[in-house]
């Protein structure tokens, strides 16, 4: 079963002769174990497919299952809760809470998760990614590149099936981009998880089980 | 409260300023509150200490104690001479023997065996003609219990044998003699036998025209200057926490607009409006009550250190009352911002095309 399916969705900003289609009707699919790559250049409407694959805001039309549960009917509360169960987070710009830290972090996700015990501790989740030693320090404490992977362990922790990273290289470096897309190659491939990254640049593909180019809205795979 | 705390903690110097505006403002309430209180209480601690209901006053005397005169004719003539007890009142300026300080009192002639004798703090009641009982802020200049004094510049000397504490009229400390004494430093001879007024315990049937009774309330409203002393300073006091609390409000709601993208990473990671906004609630309550602390404390500091003729005065209902309310106005800035929350877009910490 996929995790994520679309179905002829759409986005529409705006109405009448206003109207702007950011997507055009799109189908896609993630499966469990797949690491998947969507590139194109600024305003195609990347990060419009991403926030409506991560329940972030509503297609204008079609229909979004997710582990085969239709969501278009979903109250606030429930996509909330859906949100903080099965998808994780890695974004553009650092989405680690300022005045937590490191491990603060994953305990607030403790104290909110409703999935009783987590299949990786923290200890073990910033080891996988390198960073163990960071435990204490605060996100102004650290370097972009581990930043982002903190980040990484802090969507990783909760257990969830999908996992949505919008230009998580944005910040770092070749060496460092590289590296982290070797992580979430690795998180997808020996975690199970189904990964979607946005990237704009093309030498991070390498890894990626599947790569599809979003230009004006539409979306084509070219892998 | 994990949130709360968390951020607090990490933001000392931010908060600590916060906390400390929260406690420089709830004192400054507490404070000039217990200033404005404490000269109100000053004209009328000692009517207030009477066990009574109604006081007959000369109806000439527009129900003012100060201006009552009521003679022995009048009394019988109204049907009083069994009912309640006389009481006269008089200003005088006290001097203690071979002492300098001239005081400003207020006398109280009475009946020491009626119910409206002072309860003593101190020493014991009059036995003899020359001793009275005094209030204790008179004892705060070079005045002591056991000291004899002058009564407006008199040949006689009065011992104080014994102290009471809250017996103020007029905002001066009340001296408590016999009838007598009265007469003498009112009309200059202790065989006239008139009095200022006479306390009831429960209202009664006045006959004729020439004496009125009125509440404990109408008398002490009728204190010269009493009225408009607490209106103004009612008003000044108003205003001054109107301003403070609406600053405080407004303080409370700049704070969480500031952190509204902080919310939006929140939301976009899952986090309900729950929690945000418990965190959010249970941060302003912990800044709010922490700066209300410390200010009942420094309250409770400045009651020890206040010179006594300092008319200072704050009880704890007046301090709780107060003191919610801070901490209810600093939520309410708080829950102003609910919307902002609530409505709080997650794509805005998500950025991108």
């Amino acid at each position: 079963m996929a995790l994520i399916e679309l179905h002829q969705v759409t986005k529409t900003y705006g109405q009448g002769h206003k109207a702007v289609q950011a997507l055009k009707p799109t189908n896609f699919k993630l499966m469990p174990s797949e690491f998947l790559a969507i590139t194109g250049p600024s305003g195609s409407g990347k990060t419009t497919l991403l926030t409506i694959i991560g329940h972030l805001q509503q297609a204008s039309s079609g229909s979004i299952q997710v582990n085969g549960q239709d969501t278009s009917t979903y109250s606030t509360k429930q996509l909330t809760k859906l949100r903080f169960n099965e998808f994780g987070f890695i974004l553009q710009a650092s989405n680690l809470i300022p005045f937590l830290t490191v491990s603060d972090q994953f305990k607030l996700v403790d104290r909110l998760t409703t999935k009783g015990k987590l299949s990786q501790t923290p200890t073990a989740l910033l080891d996988l990614l390198g960073i163990g030693d960071l435990k204490d320090k605060f996100p102004n404490q650290l370097s972009g590149g581990e930043r982002q992977r903190v980040a990484i362990a802090r969507a990783l922790y909760n257990d969830p099936d999908i996992i949505l990273a919008d230009e998580p290289t944005a910040s770092l470096d070749t060496s460092r981009a590289l590296q982290t897309v070797g992580i979430l190659a690795q998180v997808a491939h020996d975690l199970h998880r189904g990964v979607i990254m946005i990237t704009h640049d093309t030498k991070l593909l390498g890894d990626t089980d599947g790569v599809y180019d979003m230009r004006d809205g539409q979306l084509t795979q070219i892998k | 409260m994990f949130l709360a705390t968390k951020e607090i903690w990490h933001n000392k110097m931010r908060y600590g300023l916060i906390i400390v505006t929260i406690f420089l403002t709830a004192y400054l309430i507490f404070f000039l509150t217990g200033l404005a209180v404490g000269l109100g209480r000053n004209n009328r601690t000692a009517i207030d200490q009477w066990p009574a209901q109604q006081i007959v006053l000369s109806n000439y005397a527009n129900q003012s104690l100060v201006a009552s005169t009521i003679t022995p004719q009048q009394v019988q003539a109204a049907g009083l001479t069994q009912k309640g007890t006389p009481m006269g009142q008089t200003s005088v300026v006290v001097k203690a023997q071979g002492k300098s300080a001239k005081i400003d009192g207020t006398l109280f002639g009475i009946r020491w065996n009626s119910f409206i004798a002072p309860k003593l703090t101190a020493g014991r009641l009059p036995r003899q003609t020359n001793e009275v009982v005094v209030d204790d802020g008179l004892l705060a200049a070079e005045i002591s219990r056991g000291d004899k004094i002058t009564l407006n510049g008199s040949k006689t000397l009065y011992k104080i044998v014994g102290v009471t504490h809250d017996n103020r009229f007029y905002t001066v400390p009340v001296i408590f003699t016999n009838l007598s004494t009265f007469r003498q430093q009112r009309y200059g001879s202790d065989n006239v036998n008139n009095i200022s007024a006479i306390v009831l315990r429960h209202k009664t049937t006045l006959k004729g025209d020439d004496l009125v009774q009125v509440s404990k309330a109408a008398l002490i409203n009728h204190i010269p200057g009493y009225t408009a002393q607490v209106a103004t300073f009612g008003l000044m006091i108003g205003a001054m926490i109107l301003i403070i609390f609406l600053t405080i409000g407004i303080f409370m709601y700049i704070l969480t607009i500031q952190k509204i993208s902080l919310y939006g990473i929140m939301r976009a990671q899952g986090i309900g409006n729950r929690t945000i906004v418990g965190a959010l609630f249970s941060q302003i309550l912990l800044v709010s009550l922490l700066g209300v602390v410390l200010a009942v404390l420094a309250l409770g500091l400045t009651h020890a250190v206040m010179p006594a003729k300092v008319p200072f005065y704050s009880n704890w209902w007046l301090t709780l009352i107060l003191g919610a309310l801070n901490v209810l106005i600093a939520l309410l800035g708080g829950a102003i911002s609910l919307p902002k929350i609530l409505k709080v877009d997650p794509l805005a910490a998500i950025g991108g095309d």
